[in-house]
C-alpha cells in the first residue's frame, strides 16, 4: 500500500460484524441496527481480492513511482534545514491535523475539507481492517469492545465525511467560483462520487442483516471503490493526499524566503536542472483550490499572471521534460512575461494551504531570466542601470538628498544617536515621502528620541531583488551594510515597510543587519505621550504587504490610527489586504496591461466612506495619490500614519532632537 | 569584424565631487567610479555589431588599479577580453598624450573598427577619439548614433544641430566616436560577471607604450561651476507666455 509519506495515506470506510448490539456488553441496551461483517470469504474470493489488490497497488505505482523519481532528481535544496524541527512539526500539527488554515481561509468550504480529511484519517485503521478481512485475517471486532466502539466512532466520521464531500460537490459542480476555473473536471466530480460511495457501503453495512448475501455484496462494493480510487490518486490533484503532508512539513520555514544562489552556476530558475526537490515536490502538490489566484491582484486585474497556472505550468514542464532537462522554464509550459506581472505582495503563498511558496518560485524565475540577461525590458534596464550608476531607484542625483536633509536640519548619524533614521528612495527623493519623513521626525523629535541619518544612502535593493537582479543586490546590500557599520548604526527606524524588510531579511545574505523597525512599531509603543488630535475624523487603514503578510504587524498601525481617529477597516483587510500595486520592483516597470491594481484597491478603500485614507507605506502612498487624482469624484485624504499623528503635535515644536 | 573600444573611468554620476589642495584636479579619495556615460553607448555598439555579424570586442582603457572594476563591467556585459594601460598620471596628460597611448596599444591589434565615446564626463575634452583616428591613420566620424554594417564598408547615422540627422558611408577600417542615447543599453547581469572572471585581460605598463610626452594642454587651475538663479518673466498673453516656457524647457533647461 502506498504508505507515502503522509499519515492520512489510506483512508477509506467500512465494515464490521454481525452484532445486534454495540458499545459494552450485550446485557447493554441493544442498538437499532447491526453491524454486520461478511463471514469468511471463500479461497476464490480471497484469491480474486489478492489479485485485485495488487493490481491496483501497482498501478499506483506505476503512475506515482515517476512523480516520486522526478522529485527526487530534482537538484538538492541547499539551504534546506531540518531544524527547527519543532516548529515543523507545529505547522503540521496546525495546518495538516487540524486543517486551521484550510479553515480559517475558507470557513465553509474548509470545514467540509476537514470533515473529509478527518474521515479519511479516522477511516485508516477501519480499512486496514477492511483488507485484512478479505484475506480471513480481520483484526477488528465488533464483537470485542475497541471494536465496537472504534467502528461506531469511524461510522460518525463516516457520516461528516459524506456530508462534506457533498457540500464540495455542490460548491465545485453547482456553485461553481470564479477562481475554480471555467473547466468543470469530471475526475474531481468522479472522486467525489468514490468518496462518498466508501462511505455510503461502510454506513449501509449497518443496516443490513448480518450473514446475508447484501453484506458481502457491500464488502465488495466498497473494496472496488477503494482498489479503483487508489490508482486515480496520482494523475489528479488528488495527489495531495499523499504528498501536501510532506509539502508543509518541509517548507522552507519562513515567509517569501529567497534561497542564496548556491554557486557559479547558479542563476536562479532557468532551466528543470534548477529546480529544487522542493520546488519540484510543491509543484506536484497543488491541490489546484484557486486560493492563490483568488486573492491574486494581477490575476484579479486581467494580467497574464495567475499563480496557480505557475504552479501547475512547472507541474506540466516536469512531466514532459523532466528536472534534468535544459529546456528553458519560461516558454512552453510558463509564458515569460507572468512573473514579471507579480507584485511579489505574497498573498497566494500566504493562502496556499498545501504549503506552497510562490515567491521563491516567483522571484526564482526572474532571477533566471535577469541573471542570464534574458529579460528584456526598457523600464526594468533603465531601473537597473540608475542603480548600477546612481544610489536611488528615482534615478535622482544624490545632491537632492543633501538639500531635503539639509532643509529639514536633520542631524547626521554620529553614533551618539539612538536610532538611524533610514529615509530610503521615497523617503529621500519623493515629494510626497519627504512629507511622511518630516511629519516622523517632528514626531521623534516631540517624543525627544535622539536620532541622525545617514550621509549617504543607497537604495536598500528591495526592487532589484524582487525582480530577481543579484548582482545589483549584492552590490546595494554589501555598499549599505558597509556604511551602517562604519557609522556604528545599532537601530534603524523607517517609514518604508520595503526597506524593513529588506534590511532585516534579504541582507543577512552578506552580514549582520542592525536592528530595524517600521514607524508604525515605534509610534505604537510611544503613542501614550502622543497627543490626540481634536476632531476624531473616520480613517480607512490600509495594509501594507511588506509591513502585514511579510512582518506580521497589523495591530501597532491600527493603533495608531485610531488614536487619530475612527478606524475603518476596507472589505479585504489585515492579512486578507488586496495590494497597491507596486510591490516587485513594478513602480518603475510602466504601464500595467488590464485594470490597475492601484484603481482596484483605491476604489475599495473609498467604499467605505472614509474621510481620509490612512496609509504605512510611501509607495502605497504613492499609487494611491495617482489612482484617487485620477477618480472624478471627490476623494478622501491620503496620509501616512506619521502625518495623522503629526497633526495632533503643537506646530512649534518645543523639544527638539540633538 | 574586430572592434576596440576605448573606455574611461570617471567619478560616477552622483560623485560629491570635491577640488584637491592644489587646485589642478579632484581629490580621488572618497570617490565611486563608473564607466563613463558616452562609452557604454560605444561599447554597446560594438557588442551589437557583434551579435549581428560575429568578430570580437576588445575593450581597452588607460588608469591606474581601479580602472579594472570598470573593465570588468565591460566584460561582464559581452567584451570578449580587454588590455589595461597602467597608467598613474591620467589627469597630467592631455588629449594627444592619451591618444598616444591608446594608439600604440591598438596598432598591434590592427582592428577593422575603433570606438571611443563622444567625450569624457570628466573633462568633457571631446578630442580624444578624433586625435586617435588620425594617429591610427583611420577615416573617421564624431558624433554617431548608428552604425551599420555595408558591402563596402559601414553606413554611420550623425547627429547634427536641432533634430537633424546625416548618413554617412566609411570603408573600413575606421574609427568612431560615439554620441549617448543612440542605442538601449544593456544591464549588466550575474552570469555576465561570472563569465568575466575567465576572459582575458592584459596590463602593458604605460610607460612600455610611449615616455610621458610634454603635454600641449596643461590643466591650470579647476573649479565648481557657480551656482546661480535666474528668474525671467516671460511677457505676452498666456498662450504665448506657455509657447515661451515650453520653447525655454526645451532647449535651455533641456527638462523636457
Ligand atoms: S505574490 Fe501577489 S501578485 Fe504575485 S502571484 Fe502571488 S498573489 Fe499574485
Ligand atoms: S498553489 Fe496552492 S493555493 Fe494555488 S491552487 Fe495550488 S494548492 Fe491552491
Amino acid at each position: 500500500m502506498p504508505l507515502g509519506i503522509s499519515p492520512m495515506t489510506i483512508w477509506y470506510p467500512r465494515r464490521p460484524a454481525a452484532q445486534s448490539c454495540i458499545v459494552g456488553c450485550s446485557t447493554m441496551v441493544p442498538m437499532p441496527f447491526t453491524l454486520a461483517e461478511p463471514a469468511a470469504f471463500p479461497l476464490v474470493e480471497r484469491i480474486l481480492f489478492a489479485a485485485l489488490a495488487i493490481a491496483s497497488g501497482s498501478l499506483f505505482w506505476r503512475r506515482f513511482g515517476p512523480i516520486f523519481h522526478r522529485i527526487l532528481q530534482s537538484k538538492k535544496d541547499a539551504d534546506f534545514r531540518l531544524a527547527p524541527v519543532g516548529r515543523r512539526v507545529w505547522d503540521f500539527v496546525s495546518e495538516v491535523l487540524f486543517q486551521s488554515k484550510v479553515i480559517r481561509q475558507r470557513p465553509l468550504p474548509g470545514i467540509a475539507h476537514a470533515f473529509v480529511f478527518w474521515g479519511f484519517c479516522a477511516f485508516a485503521l477501519v480499512t486496514l481492517n477492511h483488507c485484512a478481512v478479505g484475506l480471513g485475517i480481520g483484526f477488528l471486532s465488533p464483537e470485542g469492545f475497541f471494536g465496537r466502539f472504534y467502528f461506531c466512532f469511524a461510522a460518525v466520521f463516516a457520516l461528516t465525511c459524506a456530508i462534506g464531500i457533498l457540500g464540495l460537490f455542490i460548491r465545485r459542480f453547482l456553485v461553481r467560483p470564479r477562481w475554480l476555473g471555467a473547466k468543470l473536471s469530471w475526475e474531481s466530480g468522479f472522486i467525489a462520487f468514490l468518496i462518498f460511495f466508501l462511505m455510503a457501503t461502510y454506513l449501509a453495512a449497518f443496516f443490513v442483516p448480518a450473514g446475508s448475501t447484501a453484506i458481502t455484496v457491500l464488502w465488495w462494493l466498497h473494496t472496488l471503490t477503494l482498489l479503483v480510487f487508489l490508482p486515480i490518486i496520482p494523475h489528479t490533484k488528488h495527489l495531495h493526499l499523499v504528498l501536501s503532508p510532506a509539502t508543509v512539513f518541509l517548507s522552507r520555514g519562513s515567509f517569501s524566503r529567497i534561497p542564496p544562489l548556491a554557486g557559479d552556476e547558479d542563476f536562479g530558475l532557468v532551466a528543470g536542472t534548477d529546480l529544487t526537490r522542493l520546488v519540484s515536490l510543491q509543484a506536484y502538490s497543488c491541490v489546484e483550490c484557486g486560493r492563490c489566484t483568488e486573492h491574486c491582484p494581477a490575476a484579479n486585474t486581467g494580467k497574464t499572471l495567475n499563480p496557480k497556472e505557475i504552479i501547475l505550468g512547472l507541474r506540466s514542464y516536469l512531466n514532459e521534460f523532466g528536472p534534468a532537462s535544459s529546456e528553458p522554464l519560461l516558454g512552453k509550459h510558463n509564458p515569460p512575461v507572468a512573473p514579471f506581472q507579480c507584485t511579489t505582495c505574497g498573498s497566494c503563498e500566504f493562502q496556499c494551504p498545501v504549503g506552497i511558496e510562490h515567491l521563491p518560485i516567483l522571484v526564482g524565475l526572474r532571477r533566471g531570466a535577469v541573471n542570464t540577461g534574458a529579460w528584456d525590458d526598457d523600464h526594468g534596464a533603465k531601473l537597473f542601470l540608475s542603480l548600477e550608476r546612481g544610489s536611488n531607484t528615482l534615478g535622482m542625483q544624490a545632491g537632492e538628498r543633501d538639500k531635503f536633509i539639509q532643509k529639514q536640519q536633520f542631524p547626521i548619524f554620529d553614533g551618539t544617536q539612538e536610532y538611524c533614521l533610514w529615509l530610503g528612495c521615497m523617503g529621500g527623493y519623493d515629494p510626497k515621502g519627504r512629507e511622511i519623513v518630516a511629519d516622523f521626525a517632528r514626531v521623534m523629535r516631540y517624543l525627544g528620541t535622539t536620532f541622525g541619518v545617514l550621509r549617504k544612502e543607497k537604495c536598500t535593493g528591495d526592487p532589484v531583488r524582487r525582480l530577481g537582479n543579484d548582482l545589483l543586490f549584492q552590490q546595494l546590500a554589501e555598499a549599505n551594510l558597509e556604511a551602517l557599520a562604519q557609522n556604528k548604526v545599532k537601530k534603524i527606524v523607517t517609514i518604508c515597510p520595503h526597506c524593513v524588510r529588506t534590511i532585516q531579511e534579504d541582507w543577512k545574505e552578506y552580514g549582520t543587519p542592525p536592528e530595524v523597525e517600521h514607524h508604525s512599531e515605534f509610534m505604537a509603543r510611544h503613542l501614550s505621550r502622543l497627543p490626540r488630535p481634536s476632531q476624531q475624523d473616520s480613517i480607512v487603514y490600509h495594509d501594507p504587504c511588506y509591513l502585514g503578510r511579510y512582518r506580521n504587524v497589523y495591530a501597532e498601525p491600527r493603533t495608531v490610527v485610531s488614536h487619530s481617529g475612527q478606524l475603518l477597516e476596507a472589505e479585504r483587510h489585515a492579512e486578507r489586504s488586496f495590494c497597491c500595486g507596486a510591490g516587485g520592483g513594478l513602480a518603475f516597470l510602466g504601464e500595467e496591461t488590464g485594470e490597475r491594481v492601484s484603481h482596484v484597491r483605491a476604489k475599495e478603500l473609498v467604499a467605505t466612506g472614509a474621510k481620509t485614507i490612512g496609509t504605512a507605506c510611501p509607495f502605497c502612498n504613492s499609487m494611491f495619490r495617482d489612482a484617487l487624482a485620477s477618480s472624478t469624484d471627490t476623494a478622501p485624504q491620503l496620509l501616512d500614519i506619521a502625518q495623522l499623528t503629526a497633526r495632533a503635535l503643537p506646530q512649534q515644536d518645543t523639544s527638539s532632537a540633538s | 569584424m574586430k572592434i576596440v573600444v576605448a573606455i574611461k573611468q570617471v567619478p560616477e554620476r552622483d560623485a560629491p565631487v570635491r577640488i584637491d589642495a592644489a587646485g589642478r584636479w579632484i581629490e580621488e579619495a572618497d570617490l565611486q567610479w563608473a564607466l563613463n556615460e558616452s562609452d557604454a553607448y560605444a561599447l554597446e555598439e560594438a557588442l551589437q555589431l557583434k551579435e549581428l555579424h560575429g568578430g570580437e570586442v576588445v575593450v581597452l582603457s588607460a588608469g591606474p588599479e581601479r580602472v579594472g572594476s570598470t573593465i570588468r563591467e565591460a566584460l561582464a556585459k559581452g567584451a570578449d577580453r580587454a588590455i589595461h594601460i597602467d597608467c598613474e598620471d591620467l589627469g597630467q596628460r592631455d588629449a594627444l598624450g592619451v591618444a598616444r597611448l591608446l594608439a600604440t596599444a591598438i596598432q598591434p591589434e590592427d582592428p577593422d573598427l575603433v570606438l571611443t565615446g563622444l567625450q569624457s564626463d570628466d573633462l568633457g575634452y571631446g578630442q580624444t577619439g578624433v586625435i586617435l583616428a588620425e594617429l591610427l591613420n583611420l577615416p573617421h566620424a564624431s558624433l554617431i548614433l548608428h552604425v551599420e554594417k555595408s558591402d563596402t564598408g559601414i553606413t554611420v547615422k550623425r547627429e547634427l544641430e536641432e533634430g537633424w540627422f546625416q548618413n554617412i558611408d566609411l570603408p573600413l577600417p575606421a574609427a568612431l566616436t560615439i554620441q549617448s542615447g543612440g542605442a538601449k543599453l544593456r544591464y549588466a547581469t550575474l552570469m555576465g560577471i561570472k563569465r568575466a572572471k575567465t576572459k582575458e585581460v592584459r596590463r602593458i605598463a604605460a610607460a612600455e607604450l610611449s615616455a610621458p610626452p610634454e603635454a600641449a594642454v596643461v590643466l591650470d587651475r579647476i573649479a565648481l561651476p557657480q551656482k546661480q538663479k535666474i528668474t525671467q518673466v516671460l511677457s505676452g498673453s498666456a498662450q504665448e507666455a506657455a509657447a515661451a516656457l515650453v520653447e525655454k524647457l526645451k532647449f535651455e533647461v533641456h527638462a523636457l
